[in-house]
């Protein structure tokens, strides 16, 4: 990781971008890091203010979409390749952590890390079949899969309980809202742990080498990045945070149905959700799940069975997709610098991007001279 | 097992082939002329099919006679949504975010369906529903054979129109090389419109068809998409003789494939085709140079 000391660490892409003044830059990290610290709390004192279970386990609900979302922003978010069918690995989580605790009567925590581990061996192969194609095919591949998943998982009657669904016994032998509460904060580590992970990743070279491939995968292959590896690890890593996620749903939930485990509909919900708060944004899926899920409830309880949800869902992915691709976080965070007419790095010229970068050495040479060059690698 | 039974099996699955192409073609057009890839065709194609459950359980006619109605208003739609929504998107992104919005297209007509006709399964009450002919011991649903002949009448005219016109000749220019066909004086924006409105007609074509014999409920979009775009990757993104071919071997497999394994396994048949082909040739068997980079 590049040292932060010194200067604030900015992904390749915004390097070069012009660079703010740097008294803005000192505030907004301060501002940022407020926001950080009131969010956690909001977040972690939740279960004490809510005002009954219901609300409790809409909140266990929500949280467990921010774990999806952000899982599926490792791929994503990361490389651009948008996955419609993550929700084959929420499923097969969920089932692999239920069918472990039934067939091999493990304790539900064991079997939930094992079914995560047995995930990542399953992501493997569809990830190298998946991954050699881009864009559209890729996408195809992915629909196929849950759809593929779906099929096995109702037809397998004998072993998965078919459209009975499946039961998985509770972890902890406590009360309802007692037991919403452990995995409020259990689904509150994961997200946690999911976050700290995609920040590490953002901030390392093999994080920028993910981004240029998202950019522009060929030039980053002809500069020798290793794509196809890269590419298959960052799958392979949304994939088990996804299956985590759904392995602690089932021990949650307690009652798997393929029709809602593996529903297009919840891999969806992933990429709405992501894009809406912004995919290169480390709490945009974050954002993107409070919204979306507090809708969904919403609409739920207004409209109950009448698929209005769905009209509302297909509307905002529209809405998103055609007016704000980059979602909601630099929308808001451009109101405030005024410097939002730049979005990518293709729209600098040659000769803007040189003397840019001239600036930007002039300036940081005297003092920083090591880590301008640790940044720029 | 019989061979009349495996005749009938062939000829159902030749049957079901046929309306597979004639979809298949569709998702390729929209692909070809834009790089779009419509998930929201087999929504679309649902729509249709209760359009036609609906005029018929109003008015009593045969559900085929709404094929003079939705054919325009789908083709109007899709110049529509080409025009309005798809040409929208930025270029760069413009593949995968048109998956994303049609996807999103494809759950509001989804979630409307589910809305005005609730999740009740319905069916088009036929005089002519449970007739068949017997053909060497194989028993061949009436039904199917309209379908089929509707699929086949309309690939028909698609194949001339796309050859031997102008419009055709403009459209194709428009796949093959829009900046050139741009400057031999063609208005691909027009004509991708026209392309897009050719696609959505098609779905509404294949919609009505496959009102006649199958029960219709608002979800049923996805058992199609599926398998669609699976023939589209197999036949190779953008060709058309490619996806027709591709939907009737595929076709005629999954028929074939019902006989020992039950009609839901037999389904897998299209994603083992699309995993081998991503494995072994991932721009499929008849995709050209514009398959290999999507």
């Amino acid at each position: 990781m590049p040292s932060v000391s010194s200067r604030e660490p900015i992904a390749t892409e915004t390097v070069v971008v012009a660079p703010p003044a740097p008294v803005r830059r000192k505030s907004s990290r301060w501002v940022g890091l407020v926001l950080l610290v009131v969010g956690a709390a909001l977040v972690l004192s939740f279960p004490l203010v809510a005002p009954n279970p219901y609300i409790l386990s809409a909140g266990v609900v929500i949280l467990n979409y921010a774990v999806l979302s952000t899982g599926w922003n490792f791929m994503g978010g990361f490389t651009g390749y948008i996955s419609l069918g993550h929700a084959a690995y929420f499923g097969l989580g969920a089932y692999g952590t239920g069918l472990l605790i039934k067939y091999l009567a493990l304790p539900g925590f064991v079997a939930w890390i094992l079914a995560a581990i047995l995930v990542v061996i399953i992501a493997i192969p569809i990830g190298i079949a998946a991954l050699r194609v881009r864009g559209a095919s890729f996408v195809i591949v992915s629909i196929a899969f849950v759809l593929i998943m779906l099929l096995v998982f109702q037809s397998w009657r004998e072993v998965t309980g078919g459209s009975e669904g499946l039961n998985v016994p509770r972890p902890f032998d406590v009360l309802r809202p007692e037991h919403h509460r452990i995995f409020f904060y259990l689904f509150t580590a994961l997200l946690a742990f999911a976050l700290v992970v995609w920040w590490v990743i953002d901030r390392s070279k093999f994080g920028t080498a993910l981004k240029s491939i998202r950019e522009d995968e060929d030039k980053a292959q002809s500069l020798g990045v290793p794509t196809t590896r890269y590419k298959l690890i960052a799958y392979v890593l949304s994939a088990l945070f996804v299956a985590l996620g759904g392995g602690l749903y089932a021990l949650w939930f307690g009652d798997l149905d393929p029709i809602f485990q593996f529903s297009i509909l919840i891999g969806s919900y992933m990429v709405l959700m992501a894009l809406l708060g912004g995919v290169r944004n480390l709490f945009g899926p974050l954002l993107g799940a409070v919204v979306v899920g507090i809708a969904l409830e919403y609409f739920k309880l207004e409209f109950g069975d009448t698929q209005f949800h769905l009209i509302a869902t297909g509307i905002l992915l529209g809405v998103v997709v055609l007016f704000m691709p980059d979602g909601v976080i630099p929308a808001v965070k451009g109101l405030f610098t005024r410097k939002s007419d730049q979005a990518s790095i293709r729209e600098v010229t040659a000769g803007e991007l040189l003397e840019q970068n001239k600036a930007k050495t002039a300036a940081a040479a005297p003092r920083t001279a090591a880590s301008t060059e640790e940044t720029s690698s | 097992m019989s061979g009349a039974l495996l005749l009938q099996s062939l000829i159902l699955g030749v049957l079901l082939g046929g309306l597979y192409a004639l979809l298949a073609a569709g998702l390729t057009l929209y692909f070809g002329i834009m790089r779009v890839v419509m998930i929201a065709h087999s929504a679309f194609l649902i729509l249709a099919a209760y359009l036609a459950w609906w005029f018929n359980r109003e008015t009593g006619i045969d559900p085929l006679v709404s094929l003079i109605v939705t054919v325009p208003l789908f083709f109007l739609t899709g110049v529509v949504m080409q025009r309005l929504l798809v040409s929208r998107l930025k270029p760069l992104t413009l593949t995968m975010m048109s998956v994303l919005l049609t996807f999103a297209v494809a759950l509001i007509i989804e979630g409307a369906l589910g809305f005005f006709f609730t999740g009740t399964q319905r069916r088009i009450p036929l005089p002519y529903a449970s007739a068949s002919l017997d053909f060497f011991g194989a028993q061949v649903p009436v039904v199917k054979l309209i379908a089929f002949g509707l699929a086949a009448v309309a690939l028909a005219l698609l194949f001339v129109l796309l050859k031997y016109t102008k419009f055709g000749q403009a459209l194709r220019a428009t796949i093959q090389h829009p900046e050139a066909a741009r400057l031999v004086g063609i208005n691909t924006d027009r004509v991708a419109g026209y392309g897009f409105g050719l696609g959505l007609a098609t779905a509404a074509i294949g919609g009505t068809a496959l009102s006649l014999d199958a029960t219709i409920y608002p979800s049923l979009h996805w058992h199609w998409i599926g398998p669609l775009m699976a023939i589209i990757v197999v036949g190779g993104l953008g060709s058309i003789p490619g996806a027709a071919i591709a939907a009737l071997v595929l076709g005629i497999a999954q028929s074939l494939l019902q006989l020992p394994l039950g009609p839901t396994w037999a389904q897998t048949v299209f994603y083992v085709a699309l995993f081998a082909t991503l494995m072994f040739r991932p721009q499929g068997f008849f995709g050209g140079r514009l398959a290999q980079r999507f």
